[in-house]
């Protein structure tokens, strides 16, 4: 669906021109339902992929929460070799991001160094949520030490591959400030929570990441204060849902904006449908959103 | 995903199940379901995800479901009087080039897709018996709707005591096995049949449309495998139960 609108929607990531700030967030839109992502986003994010195929974990893999979903999905996905040959399916004529996660830091260097000279891909996005099997099972996450050292490695690997480091909120700050240091040219924030849903009859747990609606104020919270902070562009990701999210991100310092849960409620044309009629309410083009708080409410 | 607004034009309660009927021509193929939200976003955030329900009845004007309210999302399913859809999703049952005649089972709102699928059998003119199991008299009354069907209940209220395996000749008797239900009964089934056997499996899903890999069911040589996409129909040999 073709959203029409006199605002102005592009905006530029790590020097990559966007038509629209939006991205949808990797691991939430598959290559069959490609259809409605045209011409909605401004750039492409397939599901984070790995050295190896994946299986992921036994079902079931998803819980729900008020306003949210917990996913225990276990990165299922078919391995560098086989993603790369599929690469082709995602060419929607916009910008391709992809996103890679490894169990050690070599894995990362691996990955990157097979997409550092690809001409279809145009950035990476590090996913460090994911464990750090030399850490005793840690995420790369974990802290500031390791967030440096995945950073600087895969930064020397693919020196000419705009970096993004996708972080969780916990430590986000220092972790931010580290990535930056280490050589990232932006910074996604947020992956999911960390979460339990508990099924009382059954007396069973489902331990996994939440996401949507329910953790919008605190990747809003973690995309202020880091942008606050940082130098590099800042894209805003977690329960985006409506076109006032979008400007919302945008205002507390994004540059751009992924979209994940939201997509499987309702059409990604809409929110940006929405977030085109703010844009001509408020007569601002898109790109001079980017951290245009005015204070605090009440000050 | 989009989801189209359908008000609902007939609502009926049969033993327990809800049927509503929408006015929508298709096209859908027996087994394929539907993603149904009770309103539109941003309206419930809880449940925020649509629920997948199997098409129960389609005449070529009107589209029917039939479901039982289990939690949150179905009660409110239950009320509402407009519901928000995206459809026909999923790989629904193979009836092509089938002969010989077919049995049908269904177990509890199993039997959900069975109705569709016998229209499609009576339009191609291949004879089928059906068999339903339920849990109790009560459940069992949605069997009304499928004359000539050979009923079990677990307490013995209607129909043969036992589940719906008891209800059904040896199956090696069909050329083809369909059959919907809770996954015990299901994996009781392909123990059964040795022959061409359709299963339709349930999982919780996320999208419908392939995005979130929740659905998964595991498939032989081919590890865990979408079922909103590539299912929730399977052949019963491929499925690693
Ligand atoms: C392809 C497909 C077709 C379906 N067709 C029909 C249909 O035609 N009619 C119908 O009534 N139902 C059908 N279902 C099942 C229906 O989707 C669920 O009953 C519904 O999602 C429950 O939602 P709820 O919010 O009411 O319950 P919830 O609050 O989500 O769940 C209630 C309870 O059931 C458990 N639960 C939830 N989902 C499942 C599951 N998939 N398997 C086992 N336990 C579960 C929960 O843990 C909880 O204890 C179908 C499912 C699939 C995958
Ligand atoms: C089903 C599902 C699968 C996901 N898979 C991935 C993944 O493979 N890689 C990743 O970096 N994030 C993954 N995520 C996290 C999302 O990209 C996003 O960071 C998170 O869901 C918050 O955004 P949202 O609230 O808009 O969904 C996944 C999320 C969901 C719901
Ligand atoms: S329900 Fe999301 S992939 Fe099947």
């Amino acid at each position: 669906m073709v959203v029409r609108t006199s605002a102005e929607l592009a905006v530029e990531l790590c020097g990559i021109p966007l038509r629209t700030p939006l991205i949808p967030a990797s691991g939430t839109l598959a290559k069959e339902a490609l259809g409605e992502a045209r011409d909605v986003y401004g750039a492409m994010l397939p599901k984070t992929v790995t050295p190896r195929p994946r299986q992921g974990n036994p079902p079931p893999r998803v819980a729900e929460t008020p306003a949210g979903m917990i996913n225990s999905i276990g990165l299922q996905n078919p391995g560098i070799d086989r993603f790369l040959e599929d690469l082709d399916a995602y060419d929607l004529g916009v910008p391709l991001l992809v996103s890679v996660a490894g169990d050690t830091v070599a894995e990362f260097v691996a990955l990157c160094g097979r997409l550092a000279d690809d001409k279809r891909v145009s950035a990476i996005e590090l996913n460090l949520s994911c464990p750090n099997v030399e850490h005793g099972g840690l995420t790369f996450c974990a802290g500031p030490a390791s967030v440096a050292e995945v950073v600087a490695a895969c930064r020397k690997t693919a020196p000419d591959k705009p970096l993004l480091a996708k972080l969780t909120n916990e430590g986000v700050l220092g972790n931010a400030v580290a990535a930056e240091e280490a050589g990232a040219d932006g910074l996604t924030l947020i992956n999911t929570v960390p979460a339990l849903s508990v099924d009382p009859w059954a007396r069973k747990a489902l331990p996994g990441g939440l996401s949507g609606p329910a953790i919008k104020p605190v990747a809003l919270r973690a995309v202020y204060e880091v942008s606050a902070t940082v130098e590099i562009p800042v894209v805003g990701c977690g329960g985006v849902s409506t076109g006032t999210d979008v400007a919302e991100f945008m205002l507390a310092g994004a540059t751009a904006v992924q979209v994940g849960t939201a997509s499987f409620v309702r059409e990604p044309a809409e929110i940006l449908e929405e977030f085109a009629g703010y844009l001509e309410k408020a007569g601002s083009p898109a790109r001079q959103l980017t951290g245009g708080l005015r204070g605090y409410q009440g000050s | 995903m989009k989801f189209y607004s359908v008000p609902i034009e007939h609502r009926e309660h049969i033993g327990g199940y809800t049927l509503f009927s929408y006015r929508w021509e298709g096209p859908v193929e027996p087994g394929q379901f539907a993603m149904a939200r009770f309103g539109r976003f941003p309206y419930t955030l809880d449940p925020l995800l649509a629920r997948p329900l199997s098409f129960y009845d389609q005449d070529g004007e009107a589209t029917s479901l039939l479901f039982e309210v289990r939690g949150r999302g179905t009660a409110l399913l239950d009320q509402a009087d407009k519901i928000e859809v995206t459809a026909p999703l999923g790989r629904g049952f193979d009836v092509n080039g089938i002969d010989g005649p077919c049995a049908l089972l269904g177990g509890g709102i199993g039997v959900a897709p069975l109705k569709i699928l016998g229209r499609r059998l009576e339009a191609l003119g291949v004879p089928y018996d059906t068999f339903l199991g339920f849990a109790d008299a009560g459940t069992a009354e949605i069997s009304r709707d499928f004359p000539g069907a050979r009923v079990a209940t677990m307490d013995g209220s209607a129909g043969v005591r036992g589940t719906v395996l008891d209800a059904a000749p040896p199956l090696e008797e069909y050329a083809a096995v369909y059959a919907c239900g809770p996954n015990p009964m299901l994996a009781a089934v392909k123990r059964a049949a040795d022959g061409f056997c359709q299963l339709s499996v349930e999982e919780r899903m996320g999208c419908g449309n392939g995005s979130c890999n929740a659905c998964v069911v595991p498939v032989e040589g081919r590890g865990y495998v979408r079922s909103c996409v590539e299912g929730p129909v399977f052949e019963a040999a491929t499925l690693a139960w």
